[in-house]
């Protein structure tokens, strides 16, 4: 095992290191970890889902612990996984991309982590604690209502999250504050990497979203332990505030879970098509704008909610707006591929199914933004569809590429590229398998969240199609599980540099040392390894 | 007025043409990137520094603007379409969710889980919940309506076929939220005006056997069989329930045996729902069971 020099080299014996550890690559790792664990966990209660789905009538799981099951398997999913697999990234890659020998605050970087790892082990104690939470991620008012949820599930729904929400909150200050203030000399904020980028909006929006969330949960804590009456309407409170707090955190977190991705990928094209970013500044930009617009899109979730026609007439313009930067991006990350000499790695295969797989999401999600439409396939398992081609198709293929694009800076070792084509396509097989029939399923009448259907309905083998999609991905992910395994191990060494990469973490060494670089780098353009390594064609920029 | 399926139908048709050419044309160019610029078709060596196209880039902005500036018109139309702007009412039906129940009222009349509409007029359903949010969905009738406890909104309905469309909840609303399902009878207006009738009547049947059975029991804690001393309105009104295709909101088809199975444990059926089993002996079942299915 001393061939994984995954960590920063310490005295002999010291075994404490990583619970005590502020050096931001071992934050990043110990970010990933926690996000692959529970990747897993959150996986295991997908497939018990689609195991009890596979066939009508089915009494594999009980409703209550069907219920439980969606709650948590949606929760893990988005608060415990994909942020933290995205922190981990940026909390990782950050200072090395921009010359810095670490994070702003790297004592607040470890209270982040450790945060967010304690709201998950405290929401997962709930299972031990008479029973986990069981109404949904959204948990909406008055269901989850001491009256309708007597059980002490959603209280530890609210205290996990509030934790996890406190870590990501503190966290998001300290990547702002060093994407801003500790950028190396030369390196404007015009000439930073766009996953930089992308972590800086991401950041704002965290900033932004989380803490209405936050207060949502504590008016729910209120009602629950003190006898309030925020969203009980007979105490003359209204059970759409939750709702409306509830999504204008929800709305952002969708772009807070993308944007980081749509960065990864934005590095990950490039090197791959041996040309820089199409379109720089629009890619940023338009970004900026996703931000802006993500905070005045809420109310497209509650069209059914009967706000009133004007109401809905506003979000939905917005909501069709949002797609505009996010076509944006699509078309330059396309131009930039175009012109290019495209070296398929497994990194770009991923990089380019995140496109694929993303304009199907973007799409079905403006048929959702058209209120007729909406109103006719919402709370359906058409919206499940959706989600899953914005959050699997999109983020999960866009972390997939940046593995395997950056495991070989923080481990010194290649993934094989033989196992990553096996993982690729078992992915994206098992993924449409799984998720293209449940647009069907929905527009023809099944709502999420039911813990069975009736015979007749006529809706099982398109199910069973599904959950033989979803073994198929439980494949695909023992796949990548032995891939890393044999790689920490065995994995061809990789070097400094083995994509011939543009950006400052290639320049360092394969781990980084636990200052980063020998000496703080000063840089002339966008790609500065690029202008190191052809000084005869510098970039302008 | 045009039933509010046929017009999301149309929209939907609309859209879903645009958004099939431009998956097309995103994915062919992708594949079609893919396929021309693969390195090991092309010399060796690095690719030109092309940086950007302003036209470019303001083109691809504006084309979606446009596309989807139409779009939005659309939408607009067929909002105020489905509504059933302009078209007033024929009738007004409340329906009010309940875990895991749909109760319906007919100007103070009650029934539940089975809707009967007179096909070819257009119907408001006023709707609003008794404890939690539910969502009323009828797939094949076009849009869903929240039903949200202290608000009463309104869904307006039309059908064009006569014969029963299936629905259910679509809003997570708790254990049993899976069997809350709808049954909607869209009949002519003659026999809907017969059906109504029939239940604006007390109970059908007055039976003396089973009947105290009944009444002596918890049922009538929660049930109501108008004609009789049951006045519960926790559950479903029972003065007609014979007459019902399922029991349970779906989760069996209404008959004797059933319905005597359904009686002698309903957590069977419906784990989770807010009926007990009640102790009573087989011949009671028996007896109730029959009684209860003749009530048409």
């Amino acid at each position: 095992m001393t061939a994984i020099p995954l960590w920063v080299r310490r005295p002999a014996g010291e075994r404490v290191g990583w619970l005590r550890t502020v050096d931001h690559k071992e934050i990043g790792v110990l970010y990933i970890g926690m996000g692959i664990a529970f990747f897993a966990l959150g996986g295991v209660e997908a497939l018990l889902l689609r195991a009890q789905l596979a066939t009508p009538e089915a009494r594999l799981l009980d409703p209550e612990t069907f219920n439980q099951a969606f709650t948590v398997h949606g929760v893990t999913m988005i608060f415990l996984a994909i942020v933290p697999l995205l922190v981990g990234f940026a909390n990782y890659l950050v200072p090395l991309m921009i010359g810095a020998p670490d994070v702003a605050f790297p004592r607040l970087n470890a209270l982040s982590f450790w945060l967010s790892l304690i709201g998950g082990i405290v929401l997962y104690f709930s299972f031990l604690a008479g029973g986990a939470p069981d109404t949904g991620w959204f948990s909406y008012a008055p269901l989850s209502e001491r009256a309708f949820a007597p059980g002490t599930g959603v209280d530890y729904y609210i205290l996990g999250l509030a934790v996890n929400g406190a870590g990501t909150i503190i966290g998001a200050i300290n990547l702002a504050v060093t994407i801003l203030l500790m950028r190396c000399p030369g390196m404007s904020i015009s000439r930073v990497p766009l996953f930089v980028w992308m972590t800086l909006v991401t950041s704002v929006l965290i900033l932004g979203a989380y803490p209405a969330f936050t207060a949502a949960l504590v008016m729910l804590f209120v009602d629950r332990q003190l006898g309030g009456h925020f969203f009980d309407p007979s105490g003359g409170g209204q059970v759409v505030l939750w709702q409306h707090l509830f999504w204008f955190f929800g709305h952002p977190e969708v772009y807070i879970m993308i944007l980081p991705a749509m960065g990864m990928i934005s590095e990950v094209i490039p090197v791959f098509s041996r040309k820089p970013i199409f379109g720089y500044a629009f890619v940023a930009g338009s970004s900026v704008a996703i931000a802006f617009l993500s905070f005045s899109v809420w109310a497209h979730h509650m069209f059914a909610v009967g706000l009133g026609d004007t109401e809905n007439a506003i979000f939905s313009a917005t909501s069709m707006l949002i797609a505009i930067p996010t076509g944006v991006k699509i078309f330059n990350w396309i131009a930039t591929m175009v012109g290019g000499r495209l070296r398929m790695t497994t990194a770009m295969l991923f990089a380019v199914g995140f496109i694929a797989m993303f304009v199907i999401g973007g799409l079905s999600g403006v048929s959702l933004a058209v209120v007729p439409i909406d109103l006719a396939v919402t709370d359906s398992y058409y919206v499940v569809a959706h989600l899953h081609y914005v959050l699997f198709g999109g983020t999960m293929l866009g972390i997939f590429a940046g593995t395997y694009y950056w495991f070989p800076k923080m481990t010194g070792r290649l993934l094989s590229e033989v196992l990553g084509r096996w993982h690729f396509w078992t992915t994206f097989v098992g993924f449409n398998l799984t998720f293209l029939p449940q647009h069907w399923l929905g527009a023809v009448g099944m709502p999420r969240r039911v813990f069975t259907y009736a015979a007749s309905t006529g809706w099982g083998p398109l199910n069973l199609v599904s959950t033989i999609g979803a073994a198929t991905l439980a494949v695909a992910m023992v796949i990548f599980f032995v891939n890393v395994v044999r790689s920490l191990r065995s994995g061809e060494i990789a070097g400094d540099d083995p994509w011939d990469a543009f950006t400052l973490e290639w320049s360092t060494t394969s781990p980084p040392p636990p200052e980063n670089f020998a000496s703080i780098p000063t840089v002339t353009g966008r790609r500065p390894l690029w202008d190191r390594k052809h000084p005869e064609s510098r970039d302008a920029r | 007025m045009r039933p509010p399926a046929d017009a999301i139908g149309t929209l939907s048709l609309i859209v879903g043409v645009i958004a099939l050419l431009i998956f097309i044309g995103v994915e062919g160019a992708l594949v079609y990137a893919i396929w021309r610029y693969r390195a090991s078709r092309l010399v060796a060596g690095e690719a030109a520094a092309f940086e950007g196209n302003r036209r470019l880039e303001i083109a691809w902005t504006a084309a979606p603007a446009l596309i989807l500036a139409v779009v939005f018109v659309l939408t607009l139309g067929t909002m105020a379409e489905i509504n059933g702007a302009g078209v007033a009412p024929a009738m007004r039906i409340e329906a009010i969710g309940h875990q895991w129940w749909w109760e319906f009222s007919y100007g103070g009349v009650k029934t539940a889980n089975e809707l009967h509409i007179p096909v070819d007029t257009p119907v408001d359903l006023e709707v609003t919940s008794a404890d939690v949010i539910h969502t009323f969905w009828v797939p094949e009738l076009g849009p869903k309506k929240d039903m949200l406890p202290g608000v009463t909104n309104r869904l307006r309905l039309l059908a064009r076929r006569a014969g029963s469309y299936d629905g259910q909840c679509a809003e997570f609303c708790g254990i049993e939220h899976a069997w809350m399902r709808i049954r909607v009878v869209a009949e002519s207006q003659s026999d809907f005006d017969a059906w109504l009738r029939t239940q604006t009547q007390p109970r059908a049947t007055i039976e003396t056997k089973a009947e105290p059975i009944f009444l002596a029991n918890i049922c009538v804690n929660c049930h109501t069989i108008r004609g009789t001393a049951a006045a519960g309105t926790a559950g479903p009104d029972l003065t007609h329930v014979g007459a019902r295709a399922t029991i349970g909101a779906g989760v069996l088809l209404n008959g004797v045996g059933r319905m005597r199975a359904w009686l002698a444990d309903p957590q069977r059926y419906k784990p989770g729902a807010l009926m007990p089993s009640v102790p009573l002996s087989d011949a009671d079942l028996d007896a109730l069971a029959a009684y209860l299915v003749s009530l048409k």
